[in-house]
């Protein structure tokens, strides 16, 4: 049993490529074994006829124990079943010496190989009644005939260069949770809907430092945000097929991270009814509830507009995807202290913050875009409670 | 539709251009007051005149030269040799003026050179040949070698309104011995387009000229064996699409031609199948062809040498067994 890692100290015998009396050469696989770490086919160290086997598949045994032994002084082409060509089988013509006798394999003609790879046939399992036992292309017809329909041979032209990606083969990689699966498909299905265009605005977050106390900043771009909702109705929509519905109350959706589990989206309905405070009640309730898993579905359904929030952890820009069928999405990224032009021509010291919204270019224009969030700033920087 | 010898059929078609076409004209050894050796131009010298009409003196070279003259000048001349053993005598005129000329002056040579060929009646080695494979080696030149009534009438049509010189070979052993019905009036056989003398599976007969009644008289009843026959009629050009598409049904082919072995048209089908279909094949592409010697006069010895029935059945029968 060969050492296939430092901590292995033992392994298990998943199947021997090889009998007693098989020719194996140097490096050819002899043996699959599996560790606690790995499953993998042990080359031969040598070339030579496998004499014996002394541990069978199936057991486990320490590193180091012998598993088979090769003669390396045994000469190939000795008969072996396994070896030179298959015996004819009863109605198969024996080798004459008119049919060219010469100890050789019938040959397998070009036809026959291709089929046979397109098909995936083992040629063995095929009886042929060509000369010497030669299958021949109708004999591999008859076989896939009776065996098995004919395989769909692959399109050699195709529409588009599109192509299934293939399936992970069994056993490698691990499954996806279905919170995973669901957000990767709602945000697949959101970016071949609209059409995203990402605006940035900094603001200077000063007036909302003075006035957060123990609170986040994030009650306080919320309703900022709101404010800007009410003045600008355009970006407080939904977008489904051709129909625009401009809505009235604010549902504000905000994104709740369940660290590496996922991520929710929980909706303040009308929001434009709270106050910051009141916000920020609603919104710590709702998180507390997503982590717990304890929302009930139309707390997560029904939003006009959202607003995601990684910036406590520290990243300056993002393009979020919009969250359908929903117009418009802001995000908020980190607060950092920077040195920015105040007052004319003096530097201050100030802690900023990018807004970056991405939008849907099929319900608005860059304009308006633009328009919002000077908006969503202007009630930021002049934040008066 | 009208009945008629292959024979019969050449010379409709030869009426029938000349009397719709002014510029074309026969010249050859004895074709006017004698009909031609084998009478395809009986007849002619009455309803068309001497003038359209000539009997020339015993020299290819100047009935082939003098026919690329005319063309040069508008005229549509129809030459025969007659034996195409004789073309010999012309070759410089056919390969080095005539399939030379387009390329190298611009200058179109739509003239027609027939060439009464094969063997199969004790006629030796200087009235036996099947000179084809010459003239695939010629640029320039175009060469057809009909089987049927049907095809020596369209395909004489085609090659002399073809503006290119072509090499027209009638098999004299079919002159009388093919039957067939010919569509009456003018028609053309499309030149470079194959036909398929008889559908099949099971294994592919590639064959032209007087062999095709032979594959198809050796295949008709092979042990229920099923086997399409592929009548090329065009050598120049070849139609590789029909013999590809062929093999690529049968997997299994036999090429059989009259002419001797090497270098024959019979190798250059092979060697297209072997570079275009090797992943279709299913055995290994058998020729059937007369040895690589002269046409013997002796009766028992010139069937020993031109290829038989038997010998296509023979090749047929290992190729399906293989």
């Amino acid at each position: 049993m060969p050492q296939m890692g430092v901590s292995v100290a033992e392994g298990t015998i998943v199947a021997w490529r090889k009998r007693v009396g098989d020719w194996v050469e140097a490096d050819e696989a002899i043996v699959e074994i599996s560790t606690d770490k790995v499953e993998t086919e042990v080359p031969s160290p040598a070339s030579g006829r496998v004499s014996e086997i002394l541990v069978e598949a199936g057991a486990t045994v320490d590193v180091g124990t012998l598993l088979a032994r090769i003669d390396a002084e045994a000469k190939p082409g000795v008969a072996h079943v396994d070896e030179g060509p298959p015996e004819p089988t009863a109605d198969r013509r024996p080798p004459t010496a008119e049919s060219g006798g010469n100890g050789h394999a019938p040959p397998i003609s070009p036809v026959v190989r291709r089929m046979a790879d397109e098909h995936g046939v083992d040629l063995s399992q095929v009886e042929g009644s060509g000369r010497r036992g030669r299958v021949t292309k109708k004999d591999l017809l008859a076989f896939l005939g009776d065996e098995k329909p004919a395989a769909p041979e692959p399109a050699l032209h195709s529409e588009s260069p599109y192509r299934e990606e293939e399936p992970a083969p069994a056993g490698t990689g691990e499954q996806l949770s279905v919170m995973r699966r669901q957000i990767g498909q709602h945000m697949v299905r959101s970016l071949q809907t609209a059409a995203h265009c990402t605006t940035v605005v900094e603001a200077d977050m000063s007036a909302i430092e003075a006035a957060r106390g123990r609170l986040s900043y994030l009650p306080f771009v919320a309703r900022a945000t709101i404010a800007a909702l009410r003045e600008y109705p355009m970006l407080n929509a939904t977008l489904e097929g051709d129909r625009l519905t401009v809505h009235e109350e604010v549902n504000l959706g905000i994104a709740v991270s369940l660290g590496e589990e996922g991520l929710i989206v929980p909706v303040v309905k009308n929001a434009h009814e709270l106050s910051h405070e009141g916000l920020a009640s609603r919104i710590k309730d709702l998180a507390e509830r997503a982590r717990a898993k304890r929302l009930t579905p139309d707390e997560v359904s029904g939003g006009t507009f959202t607003i995601t929030n990684p910036g406590a952890f520290g990243a300056l820009l993002a393009t979020p995807i919009i969250n359908q069928p929903q117009v418009a999405i802001l995000d908020l990224e980190a607060v950092t202290k920077r040195p920015v032009v105040v007052g004319g021509d003096s530097i201050a010291i100030r802690p900023m913050t990018y807004l970056c919204m991405s939008w849907d270019h099929r319900a608005l224009d860059g304009a308006l875009a633009a328009q919002f969030l000077s908006a969503v700033r202007r009630h930021i920087e002049g934040w008066d409670g | 539709m009208p009945e008629m010898t292959y024979l019969s059929a050449i010379s409709d078609g030869l009426r029938e251009e000349m009397r719709h076409d002014e510029s074309v004209f026969c010249m050859g050894e004895d074709i006017g007051a004698f009909g031609g050796a084998f009478k395809v131009t009986d007849g002619f010298i009455e309803e068309f005149g001497a003038d359209r009409v000539w009997d020339t003196p015993l020299a290819e070279n100047a009935i082939i030269g003098t026919a690329v003259g005319a063309a040069v000048e508008g005229l549509r001349p129809v030459c025969e040799m007659q034996f195409a053993d004789f073309i010999a005598c012309g070759f410089d005129q056919l390969v080095n003026v005539a399939a030379k000329m387009h390329y190298r002056q611009g200058l179109a040579v739509p003239i027609t050179v027939r060439l009464p060929s094969g063997g199969g009646f004790s006629g030796g080695p200087y009235h036996s040949q099947n000179p084809e494979a010459w003239f695939l080696q010629s640029p320039g030149l175009k060469v057809v070698a009909p089987s049927t009534a049907e095809d020596a009438k369209g395909l004489i049509a085609s090659a002399i309104r073809d503006p290119n010189p072509v090499v027209y070979l009638e098999h004299k052993h079919l002159y009388r011995r093919v039957k067939g019905e010919v569509p009456e009036g003018r028609y053309e056989v499309p030149l470079g387009r194959a036909r398929v003398a008889r559908e099949g599976t099971d294994l592919t007969v590639i064959s032209y000229g007087a062999m095709v009644g032979i594959a198809l008289e050796a295949t008709d009843d092979l042990e229920g064996a099923s086997v399409e026959v592929l009548d090329l009629r065009s050598l120049v050009p070849l139609d590789t699409e029909s013999i590809l598409k062929s093999v690529r049904k049968t997997s299994k082919v036999v090429v059989l031609h009259e002419a001797t072995r090497s270098c024959g048209v019979g190798a250059e089908v092979c060697a297209l199948i072997a570079q275009e279909a090797f992943e279709d094949l299913d055995g290994p592409v058998v020729r059937v062809t007369a040895p690589d010697v002269p046409i013997p006069f002796s009766p028992p010895l010139e069937r020993a040498v031109l290829p038989q029935v038997d010998d296509v059945k023979e090749a047929c029968r290992e190729l399906l067994a293989y």
